[in-house]
C-alpha cells in the first residue's frame, strides 16, 4: 500500500468534520470544534505521510484522474474534464505547510473563539469548508478542478470576513473582498477557456509534458493570453496591485481567519497558481516581466502604507501584501531567466534558484506570518482593542506572546538565522541575477532592498508600540492567553526559526527538489550548495546591504518608538504632512474603487438599461404597432354586405376557371 | 333529336341570369328566387348528362335536388319573415350589422 494513492482523501477529511460539526455541533462541547480539529489533524497526518513518501521516492509526479464530463470529440480532439489528484514536489511541500498551519490555527481557535457562543458552530463549519478548498486546490489534477476549489475558498473568505455580519464595516469588507477577488476569478475562467480551447486539455500531466511544448509555439498568442489571465487571477487572490485593497479591510474578520486565510494560506493560492503554471509560463518571457514588475512594485507600495497605520492587524495585512509581492518578484525574475536562458545550464540553475526562492519564501512567510497574526490575536484577546496607541507595555503581562512575536518580527525583517533572512536574500539575489540578463531589473532590486528597510521599520514599530513603553490602561487587566492559544504560538515560533535551515540540508535541501522545466524541457535543479549556502551568502555584498537595511530599520524604530529620541511627529509635522495623509488614506484607493464603481459600473448599467428600454422594448413595441395599424386597415374589407362577399366568390371562381383554362389545359 | 349543346347553353344562360340577380338585386326575396334559378340550371345539367350518357342516376339526383331546394326555400322564407319582423326591411344593403 502506498499513501500517495490515497491523496484524494486529504481534501475529503475536513468535509467529514464539517458534516459532523454541522449535524451534531449543538450537542457537543465547543459547538463541533473538536470534530473539525480531529478531521483536520487526520488530514494533516495524511498529508505528512503523502509528503514523506513522495520526498523519499524518485520524484516523478504521481497522478490519477477520472473522466468527470465527456464533451465528445470535435475535429479529432477528445474534450474531457477530469477530476483527480496530481502530486509533485510543489504539491507535497504545500501539503505540509498548509495542513500543519490549518491544524495549529484550528486548535488556536478553540481558545480564541471560546466566547463566541452560538456562532461558533458556523465558524467551525466554514473554516472546515475553507480547509477543504485549500487542500483540494493544492492536490487538484487539472485547472478546472483547481478553479472549483479556488472558488470554494473565495466563498469561505467572504463568509468568514463577514463573520460578525451585524457590524456594518465587516459586512462591507466581506462584500469588497468578494467583488474584488471576483475580478481575478473571471480572469482565471478566461484563462481556462483559452487554454482548453487552444490545447484541448487542462490536465497538468499533459500540459507539463515536455513533448507537449510544440503546440505552444503554434498557438503562442493564446498561451500568452491564458498565462496573463492566470496571473490576473493570482493578482486578485493574492491581493497584488491594483486589486490589493480588499486585504486590509479583510481584517474585519476574526484574527484566526486573518491568520489562516488572509496571511498563511488562501492568499498564497495565487502564488501557488503561478508556480504551478510555471512549466507553461516559462514559454512567455513577457508574462514573466509583468509578474516581476507587479510583484516588485506591490512589495514596495504596500510596505509604505504599513508605516503609519495604527491598527495592529492592518499593519500585518499590508506586510502580507508586501511579502506576497516578494514572492511574485522572485517568480518573475527566476522565470524570466529560465525563459531567456535557452539551453544554458548555468542560467537555468540560477533561474530555478529564483523559482525555489519564491516557494521557499512562501513556506517561511506562511509560518512567521501565521505566528505574527496569532500573536496579534493573543494581544487583542488580552486587551480587547486593535489600536496600537492603546496598547504599550504589554511585555510584562504577555511574556510568551511578546517573545514569540519578537521571533516573528526578526524573521520577517530578515535577521539571521531566522527563516525570513534566507528566503528574502534569495529573492533579492534572483533580482540581481535577472538584472544580469536585463539591466532594468536593477530597479526591482532597489525596490526590494528599500522594502526590506521599510519592513524592518514597521515591524519593530509595531512591536515596540505594543509591548514596550509605558504601561497603558488596557495593559493593567491583560492576562496571558490559554494553553490552546500559546502552545500553537510556540510551535509556530520554532517553525519560524528553523524552516530557513531547509536550504542548508544535505543532498541539496530545497533547491534539489523545487524546480521547474525550461521551454526546451530541461529540468535542472537550482544551486544545490547545502552548507555552501552560508559561504555564498556571507561572501556576497547584497547580503550585507539587506542586513544593513534591516538593522537600520530596526534601529530607527528603536530610536523613535522605544527611546523616543527620534520624534516621528517632527518629520511628519504632527501628521499634517501631505504624504502622511496620502498613506493614511491608502493612496486614495478606496475612493478610486468607488469612482470606478460609480462611473464605470453605474455607467455600464445605465447603458444596459438604455438598450433594454429603448432597443429591446422598442423592437417589441414596433412589431405590435405594425400589427395594430395593419389590422385597422385590413378590417375595412369586412363590409357586412352579403352581396359583396358573393361578388368576391364569383369573381374568384371566374378567375380560377380562366386560369385553369389557360395554364392547366382544362377544356 | 335536339343536340346536347343546346341544353348546356340553356343551363349556362340560366346560371348566369341567376348569378347576376343574386349579385345585383336589392330585395332579398328576388335574391332567393335567383338562387332557385341557379339551382334549376344545375338540375338541367343533371338531366342532360343523364339522358345523353344512358343512365337514370342523374334524373334521380335532379329529383333529390328539387326536394332539397323546396326545403331550402322554406328555410329562406322563414328567415326573411323574421327579418321583416325585427328590422322592418328585407333590403339587403340595409342588413350590414356583421361588419367591422
Amino acid at each position: 500500500m502506498t499513501f500517495v494513492e490515497y491523496t484524494w482523501l486529504i481534501p475529503l477529511l475536513p468535509i467529514i468534520g464539517l458534516i459532523l460539526a454541522a449535524a451534531f455541533g449543538r450537542k457537543t462541547p465547543e459547538d463541533g470544534g473538536y470534530f473539525v480539529i480531529g478531521s483536520v489533524a487526520l488530514a494533516c497526518a495524511m498529508s505528512l505521510l503523502v509528503a514523506y513518501e513522495f520526498f523519499t521516492g524518485d520524484g516523478t509526479p504521481v497522478y490519477a484522474s477520472q473522466v468527470w464530463i465527456d464533451l465528445g470529440t470535435i475535429n479529432g480532439v477528445q474534450y474531457q474534464f477530469e477530476i483527480g489528484y496530481y502530486v509533485d514536489y510543489l504539491t507535497a511541500l504545500l501539503l505540509i505547510v498548509v495542513s500543519i498551519l490549518c491544524t495549529l490555527i484550528v486548535i488556536y481557535s478553540l481558545g480564541y473563539m471560546h466566547e463566541e457562543g452560538d456562532r461558533k458552530r458556523r465558524y467551525y463549519v466554514e473554516i472546515a469548508l475553507f480547509i477543504t478548498g485549500m487542500l483540494g486546490m493544492v492536490v487538484a489534477s487539472n485547472y478546472l478542478e483547481a478553479f472549483i476549489f479556488w472558488e470554494m475558498m473565495g466563498l469561505c473568505s467572504y463568509l468568514l470576513i463577514g463573520f460578525w455580519y451585524y457590524k456594518p464595516s465587516a459586512a462591507k469588507a466581506a462584500k469588497k473582498a468578494f467583488l474584488t477577488t471576483r475580478i481575478g476569478d473571471i480572469s482565471f475562467m478566461l484563462g481556462i477557456i483559452a487554454l482548453f480551447g487552444s490545447f484541448g486539455t487542462l490536465n497538468y500531466h499533459q500540459l507539463f509534458d515536455p513533448a507537449f511544448t510544440e503546440s505552444f509555439d503554434v498557438n503562442y498568442w493564446m498561451l500568452l493570453f491564458a498565462m496573463l489571465c492566470f496571473f490576473g487571477a493570482a493578482v486578485g487572490k493574492s491581493a497584488q496591485f491594483p486589486l490589493h485593497d480588499w486585504l486590509p479591510d479583510a481584517m474585519e474578520g476574526p484574527t484566526t481567519v486573518s491568520a489562516l486565510i488572509h496571511a498563511a494560506t488562501m492568499v498564497k493560492a495565487g502564488v501557488y497558481l503561478v508556480a504551478r503554471s510555471f512549466p507553461l509560463m516559462v514559454h512567455t518571457p513577457e508574462v514573466m516581466i509583468v509578474i516581476a514588475v507587479i510583484g516588485g512594485f506591490t512589495a514596495f507600495f504596500a510596505a509604505t502604507q504599513a508605516l503609519n497605520n495604527f491598527n495592529i492587524k492592518r499593519v500585518l495585512a499590508y506586510s502580507t501584501i508586501s511579502q506576497l509581492g516578494f514572492m511574485f518578484l522572485a517568480l518573475g525574475c527566476g522565470g524570466y531567466i529560465i525563459a531567456t536562458a535557452g539551453a544554458d545550464e548555468h542560467l537555468l540553475e540560477v533561474g530555478n534558484t529564483g523559482y525555489m526562492a519564491a516557494i521557499f519564501h512562501l513556506m517561511n512567510h506562511a509560518f512567521f506570518k501565521a505566528l505574527l497574526f496569532l500573536s496579534a490575536g493573543a494581544v487583542i484577546h488580552a486587551v480587547h482593542t486593535e489600536d496600537m496607541r492603546k496598547m504599550g507595555g504589554l511585555s510584562k503581562k504577555l511574556k510568551i506572546t511578546s517573545l514569540v512575536m519578537l521571533i516573528g518580527a526578526l524573521a520577517i525583517s530578515g535577521i539571521p538565522p531566522f527563516s525570513g533572512f534566507w528566503s528574502k536574500d534569495l529573492v533579492l539575489e534572483s533580482t540581481i541575477a535577472a538584472a544580469g540578463v536585463n539591466p532594468w531589473f536593477w530597479i526591482l532590486y532597489i525596490a526590494g532592498t528599500v522594502t526590506a528597510f521599510l519592513t524592518a521599520f514597521y515591524m519593530f514599530r509595531l512591536w515596540f508600540m505594543t509591548f514596550k513603553g509605558e504601561e497603558s490602561e488596557a495593559a493593567h487587566h491583560a492576562h496571558e492567553a490559554p494553553a490552546s492559544m500559546w502552545v500553537p504560538l510556540v510551535i509556530l515560533a520554532i517553525a519560524a526559526t528553523i524552516t530557513g535551515l531547509f536550504l542548508l540540508m544535505p543532498d541539496g535541501g530545497l533547491p534539489a527538489v523545487i524546480y521547474t522545466v525550461s521551454p526546451e524541457g530541461l529540468a535542472i535543479p537550482g544551486e544545490t550548495l547545502g552548507l555552501g549556502w552560508i559561504e555564498k551568502f556571507f561572501t556576497a555584498w547584497p547580503t550585507y546591504v539587506s542586513l544593513a537595511m534591516a538593522v537600520f530599520g530596526i534601529g530607527v524604530a528603536y530610536l523613535a518608538y522605544y527611546k523616543k529620541t527620534l520624534s516621528m511627529a517632527f518629520y511628519t509635522k504632527g501628521g499634517n504632512k501631505r504624504i502622511y495623509d496620502v498613506l493614511q488614506r491608502r493612496y486614495y484607493f478606496p475612493e478610486f474603487y468607488d469612482y470606478v464603481g460609480e462611473k464605470g459600473m453605474y455607467g455600464l448599467a445605465r447603458l444596459v438599461d438604455f438598450i433594454d428600454r429603448k432597443v429591446v422594448d422598442g423592437v417589441v413595441n414596433a412589431i405590435a404597432a405594425v400589427a395594430v395599424g395593419s389590422s385597422g386597415r385590413f378590417r375595412k374589407a369586412q363590409t357586412g354586405m352579403t352581396q359583396t362577399y358573393a361578388a368576391v366568390v364569383v369573381a374568384a371562381v371566374s378567375v380560377i376557371l380562366v386560369l385553369l383554362y389557360i395554364f392547366a389545359g382544362v377544356r | 333529336m335536339i343536340p346536347q349543346e343546346y341544353f348546356l347553353v340553356l343551363s349556362g344562360i340560366l346560371f348566369a341570369i341567376g348569378a347576376f340577380g343574386v349579385l345585383t338585386r336589392k330585395n332579398a326575396i328576388v335574391v332567393l328566387m335567383c338562387v332557385e334559378i341557379m339551382l334549376n340550371a344545375a338540375n338541367i345539367n343533371f338531366v342532360t348528362f343523364s339522358v345523353f350518357s344512358g343512365g337514370a342516376a342523374g334524373q334521380v339526383f335532379a329529383l333529390f335536388s328539387i326536394a332539397i331546394a323546396a326545403a331550402e326555400v322554406a328555410v329562406g322564407l322563414a328567415i326573411l319573415l323574421n327579418l321583416q319582423k325585427l328590422q322592418d326591411t328585407i333590403e339587403l344593403q340595409d342588413l350590414n350589422l356583421l361588419r367591422w
